[in-house]
């Protein structure tokens, strides 16, 4: 149970913030601190306490059960999304306050943007300790539902809406990719358990399938090309929003679940391959990309691309130390990134200002914030010191295993990681004072001091750091053993390389005048022929093609009970063409006892017909519910009481939402419709449709009531179970206990519903 | 609406919902459920809203959190199926089990199955009298605007 301490704490974090903030909403921000601060300590103390699993089937005919574990790898990625998550709300807690007021929105948004960091952590912590395949993919898909509101949540700008859809729609169709390749493995191995799977997957094309589109959709949510372009555009966000999704949390968990499946991913190397190539053109694309940026934060966006794009590579080595180098480079990245992303967002806060060409000199102004975010972009650039030097140096020994070309390839990435990570430094910090800055909150400042403080730390004893990568490695890949990185202070391969690196990067830095306009060119030709025009084409495809169905289906009321009852008719039809109808009509005896039935089911045929005739809508919704009235003393007479109370009862509710939905419509429709007189062709053709219609129900009930009675239903069971359940009453018994599963599936719907209702109501309402 | 009506109408809400509460809690013992509680319980409420109209009906005790009683519900119905799975059983699984004996209250048995039905009738309640209240105040609205749009070509008529 120990397991489940710090994952039922991170998954009520939100709606006890959303309890808080409707109580009282300026305590939202410090609670949503306490909470992430609370789910964090309990992975601390969960982890001390031995970690461990809990499994309990609670579908077992499905093979679903909740399933969790609290190892290595769940302990890096939840430490990730809790400890960074407590940073960068406190961050958030001071700048939502201003980012609302700066945009002239009212105070009363900012409990939304706690409650769905709270519930993006959750989601995450949620994620990374399941061990069931459904219960991978709800919390999946719940952390991109969290980042959907969380990327728009400056929901009044354009930008920001169509960045939320867009990372919505390229993480969610990849989620549905995912699930796909889910259920190939569940009808492999016939369970959802990926312990069990891992232990009997064996290679083979349904395997290669199955894990190559879990690695789509991983890939798509760690922003790799081509399906990277949400990512830059995700940038309209707040910027703890960016901090926290983009650095630690939303891509980190593409790479996780590269690593939770790791085991299956190892066993085809056409997958490892096909890693390699997207991860080396995401490293080097983005890499260039990033170097011509013009604003904060799409340079960091595309550095972040650039940074997963090595630790696919690393993985794609299947190697024990490419899984090492890759899990370690995990960690030191988003420490440093995310603290560079809080940067942006002070600087841009204190000076109003988000371009390289505008800014400069804020160094000499804020020396405390230059020092950090030049710790934290040290470690990005693998400055000795620093956590990031072990993470490169990981990444060399990886390379230098696999051979020249890639130790080649891994040099070049680095050094243009060291070269846009200086840029994006000395332009703010450096040079001469350009702009005026304010004051910086303290809010602000300690967060990124805290992130600073971890990367300078980890570089100097790097023990716990590694620890924490070689345990979750472990889980990846089950045969790493590797040893603490440590300083060598001589002439190995790794040192050399860096230095290399070093060379290199500065190289670049200082012949930027001459390849300049080359790569901007070439972020041009990959803005006017790259993957995001597919996405917008298929877009737009997508709505007229909705269009066009809506056109044909929703023109009328005709066109809508066409599409839902020529299909019927034509099932109906094939019943009746595939099944004997000897002994399917048969007239049984008609008795005195039965006259009040009867004239019970007069008085509805008769409500029925009478329907057809009216054009009023009020009057046919009131002959419509005489029919259900007849039909209920009818069930009345049948000796049925319960359903004949229920049955008029739903007609009772039923009449009632109705006339209350045609109150709301405009008057003049009513009217129009109303008045509308048919043409005598259309008149005659209605006629058909209906009597034919009626003759086909009527055929199809009667042979249905001429079967003879089927015995052993379970209708007779559950008669004789009812005393069993303590019940008098079998239609209770059955709705409460036989089938209350479904009762349960239904009332939960007729709850989203309201819910939906309430929110397009509600909405309208407040509007006007 | 007469005073008449209006009194009358006031007086039928608490008999109506003893009435419901009746049918709810002798469900399984007799003719009803949940579900034909709550649709009770709602036409009493319904009544309210076409006698004192709907601003008043709106702030009445239970109509004010029909919304959130409906969530209550919803929650009791989830818990009472999802508990089992804390004591190795399967969801769904009632209390007392088949063949132990049942605590009596009068007529009313006290089982988890009741409890249950308990969560479907304040869903059922919560629902209807939550979209009765959603559609009532939509109409006013638009019988406000059409009001004020009258009043406005009327001040535009006398202009000219």
């Amino acid at each position: 149970m120990t397991v489940l301490v710090p994952l039922l704490i991170a998954l009520s974090a939100a709606p006890l913030a959303a309890l808080i903030g409707t109580i009282n909403r300026r305590a939202t921000a410090p609670a949503a601190v306490f909470l992430a601060a609370l789910s964090c300590g309990a992975v601390i103390w969960a982890r001390a306490a031995g970690g461990g699993t809990f499994t309990r089937p609670w579908s077992p005919t499905w093979h679903l059960s909740f399933a969790f574990t609290l190892d290595g790898l769940a302990i890096l990625y939840a430490l990730l999304a809790t400890g960074i998550g407590v940073a960068i709300l406190i961050f958030a807690a001071a700048y939502i306050p201003l980012h609302l007021a700066h945009q002239g929105r009212s105070q009363a948004d900012e409990p939304r943007f706690f409650v769905f960091v709270l519930l993006f952590m959750g989601a995450m912590v949620g994620l990374v300790m399941a061990q069931d395949l459904i219960l991978i993919f709800l919390f999946w898909d719940l952390t991109a539902i969290a980042s959907y509101f969380l990327i728009g949540y400056d929901q009044h700008r354009n930008e920001a809406r169509t960045a939320a859809l867009m990372a919505l729609l390229i993480t969610g169709i990849s989620a549905v990719v995912i699930l796909i390749g889910f259920l190939l493995l569940h009808w492999q191995h016939n369970t959802f358990l990926l312990p069990e799977i891992i232990q009997q997957a064996t290679p083979g094309t349904t395997h290669t399938v199955a894990v190559t589109l879990i690695a789509i959709g991983a890939l798509a949510k760690s922003a790799q090309i081509p399906l990277h372009f949400w990512l830059p555009r995700a940038m309209a966000a707040p910027t703890p929003v960016s901090a926290y999704l983009h650095s630690a949390a939303m891509v980190a968990a593409g790479v996780f679940l590269l690593g939770r499946f790791y085991p299956l991913v190892h066993l085809s190397q056409e997958l490892l391959n096909g890693l390699f190539v997207v991860g080396l053109a995401s490293m080097m694309i983005a890499s260039l990309l990033a170097l011509v940026r013009r604003n904060f934060k799409p340079l960091l966006a595309y550095s972040t691309i650039a940074q997963y794009g090595y630790v696919v590579v690393m993985l794609s080595f299947g190697t024990a130390a490419g899984v090492f180098g890759a899990t370690f480079y995990v960690l030191a990245h988003a420490l440093a990134k995310s603290a560079l992303f809080l940067t942006a967002g002070a600087v841009t806060e204190s000076t109003d200002i988000d371009d390289f060409k505008q800014i400069g000199g804020v160094g000499r102004s804020q020396p405390l914030l230059a020092i950090a975010s030049g710790i934290a972009a040290a470690g990005l650039g693998a400055l000795p010191l620093t956590i990031g030097f072990f993470k490169d140096e990981l990444f060399f020994a990886a390379a230098l295993a696999r051979g020249p070309f890639y130790t080649a390839v891994a040099v070049l990435g680095a050094a243009l990681t060291f070269s846009y990570v200086w840029h994006f430094w000395s332009s703010i910090f450096l040079g001469p004072a350009k702009t005026t800055t304010k004051p910086i909150p303290l809010a602000f400042m300690v967060p990124i001091c805290i992130l600073a403080t971890l990367v300078l730390l980890g570089g100097i004893i790097v023990g716990p750091a590694a620890n924490l990568a070689i345990a979750a490695g472990q889980v990846s890949f089950p045969a790493l053993v590797a040893k603490t990185p440590a300083y060598h202070f001589d002439t190995r391969p790794e040192n050399l390389l860096a230095l290399a690196t070093y060379a290199l990067g500065i190289g670049i830095v200082i012949t930027r005048r001459w390849w300049y306009a080359a790569v901007e060119r070439f972020a041009v030709f990959g803005r006017q022929v790259g993957p995001e025009r597919i996405y917008r084409a298929s877009l737009a495809g997508i709505n007229r093609l909705s269009r066009v169905i809506v056109a044909a289906e929703l023109r009328d009321l005709r066109g809508r009970l066409t599409t839902v009852l020529v299909p019927t008719a034509l099932l109906a039809a094939a019943g009746f063409v595939t099944t004997p109808t000897e002994g399917a009509y048969r007239i049984s005896a008609f008795g005195w006892q039965d006259l009040p039935l009867a004239l019970a089911l007069l008085l509805t045929m008769v409500g029925a017909i009478t329907t057809t005739i009216p054009r009023s809508h009020l009057t046919i919704v009131l002959a419509l519910s005489s029919v259900g009235y007849s039909l209920s003393i009818a069930f009345a007479f049948f000796g049925a009481p319960n359903v004949a109370l229920i049955m008029a009862l739903v007609e009772t509710i039923l009449t009632i939402l109705v006339l209350g939905v045609l109150s709301l419509f405009p008057h003049d429709v009513l009217i129009r419709e109303h008045t509308w007189q048919e043409p005598r062709s259309l008149r005659y053709r209605d006629y058909a449709i209906g009597i034919i219609a009626a003759i086909f129900a009527f055929a199809t009930a009667w042979s249905t009531l001429s079967q003879p009675a089927i015995t052993g239903t379970v209708a007779r069971d559950f008669m004789l179970m009812a005393p069993e359940a303590h019940a008098k009453n079998v239609v209770t018994a059955i709705l409460a206990d036989f089938r209350g599963l479904d009762t349960l599936g239904e009332i939960t719907v007729i709850w989203i519903a309201f819910v939906g209702m309430l929110t397009l109501l509600r909405r309208r309402q407040v509007q006007r | 609406m007469t005073t008449m009506t209006r009194a009358i109408a006031k007086m039928l809400l608490l008999p109506i919902f003893i009435v419901s509460v009746a049918i709810l809690v002798k469900g399984y013992t007799s003719v009803g459920d949940g579900f034909g509680a709550g649709i009770i319980a709602t036409l009493g409420v319904l009544l309210q809203y076409t006698a004192l109209g709907s601003a008043e009906a709106h702030k009445l005790p239970l109509v004010a959190v029909a919304p959130r009683l409906g969530l209550i519900g919803l929650i009791i119905a989830l818990s009472v199926a999802f508990t089992p799975l804390l004591r190795g059983q399967p969801i769904m699984t009632h209390f007392p089990p088949p063949g132990a004996s049942v605590l009596h209250f009068g007529t009313i048995e006290i089982l988890t199955a009741v409890a249950f039905d308990i969560g479907v009738f304040l869903l059922v309640f919560g629902f209807a009298v939550g979209t009765i209240d959603l559609i009532a105040l939509a109409h006013d609205e638009r019988i406000a605007q059409q009001g004020a749009d009258s009043l406005e070509q009327q001040i535009k008529d006398e202009d000219r």
